[in-house]
């Protein structure tokens, strides 16, 4: 297993966001992790990446233990992720957005950095090549001199994902890749995931959209911040609790 | 033809794109024009040798590279209302060995500038935690803490009177002008390639959003202890060398109002460009010395007047007045080229 979160639970005072969660994830797999609007989706990422302290539980990625660690730590081991809302520097362009994403690989020294060395120098050469091809991948080609906050949103999103590339992931985290996004970007969107997998690359999705269900090779459903139904996606749409958690109980015949 | 024009201004930043030989160009222009006031600053001792001109400009370089260190400070979004007690931690590591143990200023010096820089990073672990405006009230009370701990020190500190009887370096004031334009210019260039470098972009891309910053492997807390321990060395090395020039080392020099006079300095100049604190050191210290010391007793009403237009007309300082005017030239040539190009056309 890549990663192997067990009893994973998060108190905010006396509120339980999320209770005994358990979640596997294999190397290579797309996983969606779905449920209703505060569920506790957007809290489990926050854990993962040592956003919010954890309570109890243990997060093991890779045999290592990383309940402890702090955002750059979880980075710097391979984890990537987007973010919801803000996902960039507004005040960067583009093209830096991405080129200062590229932090850890190839990471310089301060000594480097501050002396310019020909090593620095070539790293900095790299990325500039590096981060141009992935703003044509992710279609920002044309942007790549605007200031990143005057994007349209689904642009802005995109971005995000592009500078989680340019941490070169084992495991990518995307927290609702597709919201406020419209059809054809959705489209897009859902094949540019598909071609992640495809170049080895783990991803795990919260979403609410059950669109991103046909994405995935499994699917864990998350409701009250416990872990109600996992599965096959056909499996888990066909399933009494999930319907009831997202339209009320009233709708289970 | 109209919509020519707008699409052209708006796609292309005033004076930003111009492409790699324009850049090169402008670099060039930039490093001739700053070689060229060196020089004259270095040549500038044979007209006012020994003369309150000098002291006045000895004084500016100080201040250039304490208020440049607040600035570089403020690239990571801190705003640290301690900056004149780093400087006093500076002035104080130095002059205290100096007067009690009688060490040389050439030691006390770099001294100093090691002492503020520990004494920096020290303060700014657990202040790492705090953010925008209670960073700066932690800051508020932090140097107000400082100068108590050091007026506190009893004999060994002058208490509130002051350290006297600091060795000087030299005998004469051209000297020290020499020493305070090189470690001037030595500062700065140092500054200048920490904020220039990936090493500023790490901070500016903490000061935008420190979650995203986390998410890619640039770590707040580390970096924001750097910054500060950076900036603070050069903050302490002027102080060091401002308490040898003048003799004394005296509390007032680096309490609340020391600090609010640099912080003035940074936003006359302007906050969000580098050269912002040296121009802001020039309009309000060097300026009236220079030119007005008649108006001296009205001097703080014209002082208070440029700060109330500086915040309500311009929030970018002068240097963002200059760069708004030249944006606006470059926006009109663009502007009649584009429509030569579509009447040739």
């Amino acid at each position: 297993m890549l990663m192997e979160i067990k009893g994973l639970t998060k108190r905010f005072g006396g509120l339980k966001a999320v209770s005994e969660f358990d979640i596997d994830v294999a190397e290579g797999e797309i996983v969606g992790l779905i449920g209703p609007n505060g569920a506790g989706k957007s809290t489990v990422f926050n854990l993962i990446t040592g956003v919010l302290p954890v309570t109890s539980g243990t997060i093991m990625f890779r045999d290592a233990d990383i309940t402890r660690s702090q955002p750059n730590q979880v980075a710097k081991l391979g984890i990537g992720r987007t973010f919801q809302l803000n996902p960039l520097f507004p005040e960067f362009t583009v093209l830096e957005n991405v080129t200062s994403s590229f932090d850890l690989h190839p990471h310089s020294s301060l000594a480097d950095i501050f002396f310019n060395t020909p090593k620095y120098r070539r790293n900095e050469k790299f990325i500039k090549e590096m981060a141009h091809q992935i703003l044509e991948i992710v279609g920002l080609s044309k942007e790549a001199n605007e200031l990143a906050r005057n994007l349209a949103h689904g642009h802005q999103k995109m971005l995000g994902v592009a500078r989680a590339l340019a941490t070169k992931p084992t495991m990518l985290l995307l927290d609702e890749p597709l919201a406020g996004m419209n059809p054809s970007e959705i489209q897009y969107s859902l094949d540019a995931i598909r071609g992640m997998r495809d170049n080895g690359i783990t991803v795990l999705i919260v979403e609410h959209n059950m669109q991103v269900l046909s994405l995935c090779d499994r699917v864990v459903v998350i409701s009250f911040g416990q872990k109600i139904c996992e599965g096959l996606p056909e499996e888990v749409r066909a399933n009494q609790e999930v319907i009831s958690a997202y339209f009320g109980a009233d709708y289970v015949c | 033809m109209s919509e020519i024009k707008t699409s052209t201004t708006e796609s292309r930043e005033p004076g930003e794109k111009a492409g790699p030989s324009g850049a090169r160009a402008r670099r060039w222009a930039g490093v001739s024009s700053l070689g060229a006031i060196v020089i004259v600053l270095a040549l500038l001792p044979l007209a006012i040798a020994g003369s309150y001109k000098m002291h006045v400009l000895i004084l500016a370089f100080v201040y250039i590279v304490v208020a440049g260190g607040f600035r570089t400070i403020s690239i990571s979004g801190q705003f640290n209302i301690a900056q004149g007690a780093f400087m006093g931690v500076g002035a104080y590591a130095a002059a205290i060995p100096g007067v009690w143990l009688h060490w040389s200023p050439w030691i006390t010096i770099p001294l100093g500038a090691v002492a503020a820089a520990i004494v920096g990073s020290i303060i700014a672990f657990p202040f790492a935690r705090l953010r925008t405006v209670y960073y700066a009230m932690g800051t508020l009370f932090l140097g107000y803490v400082i100068m108590n701990l050091i007026t506190a020190g009893g004999k060994t500190t002058g208490m509130s009177t002051g350290l006297g009887g600091v060795k000087p370096l030299f005998e004469n004031r051209t000297n020290y002008y020499y020493l305070g334009l090189g470690l001037m210019v030595v500062s700065l260039a140092c500054l200048y390639r920490f904020e220039f470098s990936r090493i500023g972009v790490r901070m500016k891309a903490v000061a935008q959003s420190h979650q995203v910053a986390a998410s890619v492997g640039i770590g707040e807390r580390g970096n924001r202890i750097l910054v500060v321990a950076f900036s603070s060395f050069f903050t302490g090395l002027l102080g060091a060398f401002y308490c040898h020039y003048t003799g004394v080392a005296s509390p007032s020099s680096y309490g609340l109002g020391a600090t609010l006079l640099i912080i003035m300095y940074v936003l006359v100049g302007g906050l969000n460009s580098f050269w912002g604190p040296s121009v802001g050191v020039v309009i309000l210290l060097i300026i009236p010395e220079f030119f007005f010391r008649e108006l001296k007793g009205d001097l703080p009403y014209v002082t208070a007047a440029i700060l109330l237009i500086i915040a309500f007309l311009l929030p970018d300082g002068i240097v963002g007045l200059v760069k708004l005017i030249k944006g606006r030239v470059v926006n009109r040539l663009i502007r009649k080229e584009v429509a030569t190009d579509v009447d040739g056309d």
